[in-house]
């Protein structure tokens, strides 16, 4: 008996993959709804290593699915649910098309619906991958909350994003967690840092809405993508507010509505524009909540005494920052975009108001002698208060990149803006020269020491006669010192060896450098030659730009020194 | 009127009768009736218009809104019981008519006494208390329901997970036992590895709404790259493909095919002289095949030359082997060779996976393509906030950025074609037979 020949792509890449038209077939299901199901669930087609043998020796390019992928998705309960979604519809037409008024409503009133919860829970096991993934997540409900209802999007995803967002937006407000805002011509990047993790999401202007067209983007498949997204941020939202001692949904303090208002606007409408209008602390639910987390001081393996000093600085500077515009009272003028501003300005302790009529939530006249600054976007003013500074909205976002408030000389009404850089820098900007004058743009702290610097070439004849000054009395000090005698005998010192420490470490280092892999050795050695390369670059660069200054200086000395001469003659 | 070539009817008018009866006079008597009501009452021209007009501001009709009409309509009787309502209103003839009885009407008043207390009592009927307790489930399953967009559960929370889950010496039978229809899957999936390349890209510093000039130039540079490196492909497509072919007319192009595809075709009167009755064996090119028999000597002699040959082939053969054994030494230079080409292949392969890895994945057989960055030209740029000018589409961006990462598979857009409509006109409606050849002839002069 010969065994039984094995048909062809029965194992192997042939059974492992399976077309997109075969898995419809698979799961009886329209391509609608399988796109539906595997936005929902997070399935994406593969690419296979042979295609050919993938598609069992068809030819051209098909889209594929892993057969485990289809399997798994034919045990989800959202199938029937999809199921469901399609004899409503059907139901529902006919009801319609039949004008049978009674039994509409009957099956408009229990619609399916799809619960999504499981769904979140199983693609994102621990909160903290559900944080991971909030970049897309936030993006695209940002955006989609400025959309108007439109075709293939149900008529309540934009107010529910718009809602879900703004609840977001409380929330970084509250543990002040942003950390960099750049203003590009697509719009307002944000980065924050929630429980270690950074999120950076994008938000549109605030324009008019810009028509989207319909051969570039598929509106159906980004609006599922929003359906999935917003119950991912809804339950997001409700973790996070839980876990900052906040109520959710968010309440205020001491907020009752007024008669006249009750006549106008339900409670549920007038709290969820004072939460649109993001001026208002949300109430908590007990005042433990305090986040200072001191770093440890006991060194693990891993990282050395620099790394540690290094964290402990920038922990410092980001408590500083939390602090920012604590103290500081502002008020935005009508033509200024009102919801990035009050958000960048709460965020970092900051008190903001508008004008009455703009928008609900305003707390504070633009009378009040109290505010310090009124961010204005337009040449000029007729009224302007002394007491404050008019200064245009860039100063905000740019003291918060450099995480300390800018001299607003450059930013006063009708200047011209120095440029707006962005936070985002990449790491290979480090090994690149950047000229002084560049540097001092990131670093306001250089730009003083630059300015300094000039000022001391200037006043350098004065510092002559003060230095001797100086001199004079280090000396008196010393005779101080020398005058306390104490009958201790001399003892052996014990000297340190200032080099043997560098020498140990630098020994280590190469003990540490023979460790690396045979694997990543040609990888590293490249790697080290090129910033050392680099480097040597930056060097020389610097060097012959410190040799170019000093040559100026000289000749702006000789020509000082002429000059005086004449004046002389 | 005499042009018309109608003769009015003469008419005698010499008596009073006949002078009444056919003078139309009814013209002039009414202007002078005109004449007289204008002197009683004045010009119409000379009264004001509010002596003339009256302001219309009662509705002719009440009024009334659609909810009361609705209510109204509902009082009135059936339209489709019209037809049982008497359409006289003469008097029904016989008084006292038979009717048959309502349900109601027929109950003894013992039973409908005993219903009235029973409902005092509260006592129900059974229909009634399956009624009530199927409207009270329905009313928790229908309270039950999450709502849209309400959130108030933690889906994280530690309580929601299952020991059993992740219990690593718990067995599968076990497992599926204990869990199965509770909600919680019996294994977990594992995360899958995502691109390498970021969610959200970090915007390039030229991107600004108000950048520094080097960081702007900088970008013009990179799209200017990249610009000039499709036109460069595109170029080379046209020099390939278009340039490659001369281009004519499709009236040419017609004449031509009808040239080429006539050709090697013979005239009429050619073939005419060309047939001639010829001899078959002469046309015929292969001649027919004779069976000869080799001789005994041939075949003898056939037999010996294979044999030589194949002592030959095997002399060579010999021979070459004590050849080879001398070129050991190039053989293998060329296995070192190919080894190291191939070492090489590999190496340029490892390379190459890795450049692949940043690239997005082939999943369709539409390509990817991007759009490159956006950018602002310097006298777009205002400078400030308020006059600042938008560019680039996020979502398109978004959904670019999903392609990119292997998310979505790059797709063209679906396009509904609109079905062609054959049009005809019905056999009744056909008006073809009104039409002669003759008739047709005029219309078209």
């Amino acid at each position: 008996m010969v065994a039984k020949r094995k048909k062809k792509y029965s194992v192997g890449e042939g059974a492992q993959f399976m077309t997109r038209k075969a898995a419809l077939k698979k799961l009886q299901l329209s391509l609608n709804d399988f796109r539906r199901l595997c936005i929902l669930k997070g399935i994406y087609p593969r690419e296979p290593r042979n295609r050919k043998r993938a598609q069992k020796g068809h030819t051209g390019i098909k889209t594929l699915y892993h057969v485990k992928d289809i399997q798994f998705l034919m045990h989800e309960p959202l199938i029937h649910n999809l199921r469901d979604t399609k004899v409503f519809n059907k139901k529902v037409a006919r009801a319609k098309a039949v004008k049978d008024k009674t039994k509409l409503h009957q099956y408009l009133e229990n619609h399916p619906t799809m619960p999504l919860d499981n769904i979140v829970k199983e693609r994102y096991p621990t909160f903290i991958d559900a944080l991971k993934d909030l970049d897309d997540c936030l993006t695209l409900c940002f955006l989609f909350s400025t959309f108007p209802s439109l075709a293939h999007v149900p008529r309540d995803q934009s107010a529910l994003c718009r809602r879900l967002t703004m609840e977001f937006l409380h929330c970084i407000i509250e543990t002040k967690a942003l950390r960099k805002v750049f203003v590009s011509i697509k719009g307002y990047y944000y980065q924050a840092e929630i429980k270690g993790e950074t999120i950076t999401w994008i938000v549109p202007h605030q324009f008019a809405f810009e028509p989207q067209h319909k051969a570039e983007v598929d509106f159906k498949i980004m609006s599922t993508f929003v359906e999935f997204y917003t119950f991912l941020l809804g339950f997001v939202n409700y973790k996070l507010y839980h876990d900052f001692n906040l109520f959710y949904p968010p309440k205020f303090n001491n907020m009752v509505q007024n008669q006249n208002d009750q006549a106008l606007v339900d409670e549920a409408a007038f709290l969820s524009e004072r939460v649109l209008a993001l001026n208002f602390p949300i109430s908590k639910s007990n005042d433990v909540f305090e986040e200072d987390v001191n770093i440890d001081d006991f060194v693990s393996e891993g990282d050395s005494e620099e790394k540690i000093a290094e964290a402990k600085k920038e922990a410092e500077r980001i408590r500083k920052l939390k602090t920012l515009f604590k103290g500081l009272k502002f008020f935005l003028n009508r033509e200024v975009p009102r919801e990035p501003l009050v958000f960048a300005i709460r965020c970092f302790g900051g008190e903001v108001s508008w004008d009455k009529t703009l928008f609900v939530g305003s707390t504070f006249d633009e009378n009040d002698e109290s505010i310090t600054h009124q961010i204005v976007d337009r040449p000029s003013m007729p009224n302007q208060f002394i007491s404050r500074y008019y200064i245009q909205p860039q100063w905000i976002f740019d003291s918060i990149n450099a995480r300390d408030l800018l001299p607003v000389n450059k930013y006063f009404m009708g200047e011209i803006l120095p440029p707006h850089l962005s936070p985002f820098n990449d790491p290979e900007r480090d090994q690149q020269y950047i000229p002084p004058e560049e540097r001092a743009l990131y670093d306001p702290t250089l730009l003083e020491q630059q300015h300094k610097k000039d000022q001391e070439a200037i006043n350098k004849g004065d510092d002559e006669v003060e230095e001797d000054e100086a001199k004079e009395v280090d000396e008196d000090a010393k005779e101080v010192t020398t005058k306390s005698k104490l009958s201790v005998t001399k003892g052996e010192v014990y000297k340190e060896v200032p080099w043997e420490k560098s020498r140990q470490e630098k020994q280590e280092y190469r003990l540490r450098e023979k460790m690396v892999k045979k694997k990543h050795k040609k990888l590293y050695k490249s790697m080290m030659e090129g910033k050392e390369k680099r480097a040597k670059e930056i060097w020389l660069l610097r060097k012959k730009r410190r040799l170019h200054d000093e040559k100026q200086a000289g000749e702006k000395t000789i020509k000082e020194g002429k000059s005086v001469q004449k004046k002389k003659y | 009127m005499a042009s018309l070539g109608i003769k009015r009817k003469r008419v005698s008018k010499k008596n009073k009768l006949a002078w009444r009866k056919h003078s139309k006079v009814a013209d002039v008597e009414q202007f002078l009736d005109e004449q007289w009501e204008e002197e009683r009452l004045g010009a119409i021209e000379a009264l004001p218009d509010d002596q003339l007009f009256v302001l219309d501001s009662k509705p002719d009709k009440a009024t009334i809104t659609t909810r009361q009409s609705k209510k109204l309509r509902a009082t009135r009787p059936l339209k489709g019981f019209a037809a049982l309502q008497p359409h006289t209103s003469v008097p029904d003839p016989i008084k006292k008519r038979n009717r048959v009885q309502t349900k109601e009407e027929r109950k003894s008043d013992l039973v409908k006494k005993k219903e009235l207390d029973d409902r005092r009592n509260g006592v129900l009927k059974l229909k009634e208390i399956n009624a009530i307790a199927e409207r009270r489930l329905y009313e928790l399953k229908r309270d039950k329901k999450e709502k849209r967009g309400e959130f108030n559960k933690d889906v994280w929370s530690e309580e929601a997970d299952s020991v059993l889950q992740n219990d690593p010496w718990a067995e599968k039978v076990t497992k599926v036992h204990n869990l199965r229809n509770t909600g919680v899957p019996v294994k977990n999936r594992p995360i899958k590895s995502k691109s390498l390349l970021q969610v959200i890209e970090p915007p390039h510093p030229g991107t600004s709404y108000n950048p520094s000039f080097k960081d702007h130039q900088d970008l013009l540079r990179t799209v200017a790259q990249e610009e000039t490196k499709i036109i460069k492909e595109e170029k080379h497509l046209d020099r390939v493909t278009r340039q490659m072919f001369r281009r004519v007319t499709s009236n040419k192009k017609d004449s031509e095919w009808m040239v080429e595809m006539s050709q090697g075709m013979t005239n009429k009167e050619e073939k005419e002289i060309k047939e001639e009755p010829e001899d078959l064996d002469k046309i015929s090119i292969n001649p027919p095949v004779q069976n000869k028999k080799k001789s005994v000597q041939q075949r003898r002699k056939q037999r010996e030359q294979l044999t030589l040959e194949n002592q030959l082939r095997a002399k060579k053969l010999d021979k070459k082997k004590i050849g080879d054994i001398h070129t050991i030494k190039v053989l293998e230079k060329d296995l070192q060779k190919l080894a190291k080409k191939q070492e090489k292949l590999r190496e340029v392969r490892k390379i190459r996976a890795e450049k692949n890895k940043l690239k997005p994945k082939v999943l369709s057989s539409t390509k990817f393509e991007d759009y490159g960055p956006d950018f602002q030209m310097g006298q777009d740029i205002a400078g400030n906030l308020r006059s600042m000018k938008k560019e680039g589409n996020l979502l398109s961006d978004r959904f670019k950025s999903l392609q990119k990462r292997n998310i979505l598979e790059p797709s063209k857009r679906a396009h509904y074609k609109k079905p062609k409509v054959k049009k005809y006109t019905k056999p009744g409606h056909k008006d073809d037979w009104e039409t002669t050849v003759a008739r047709r002839k005029i219309t078209s002069k």
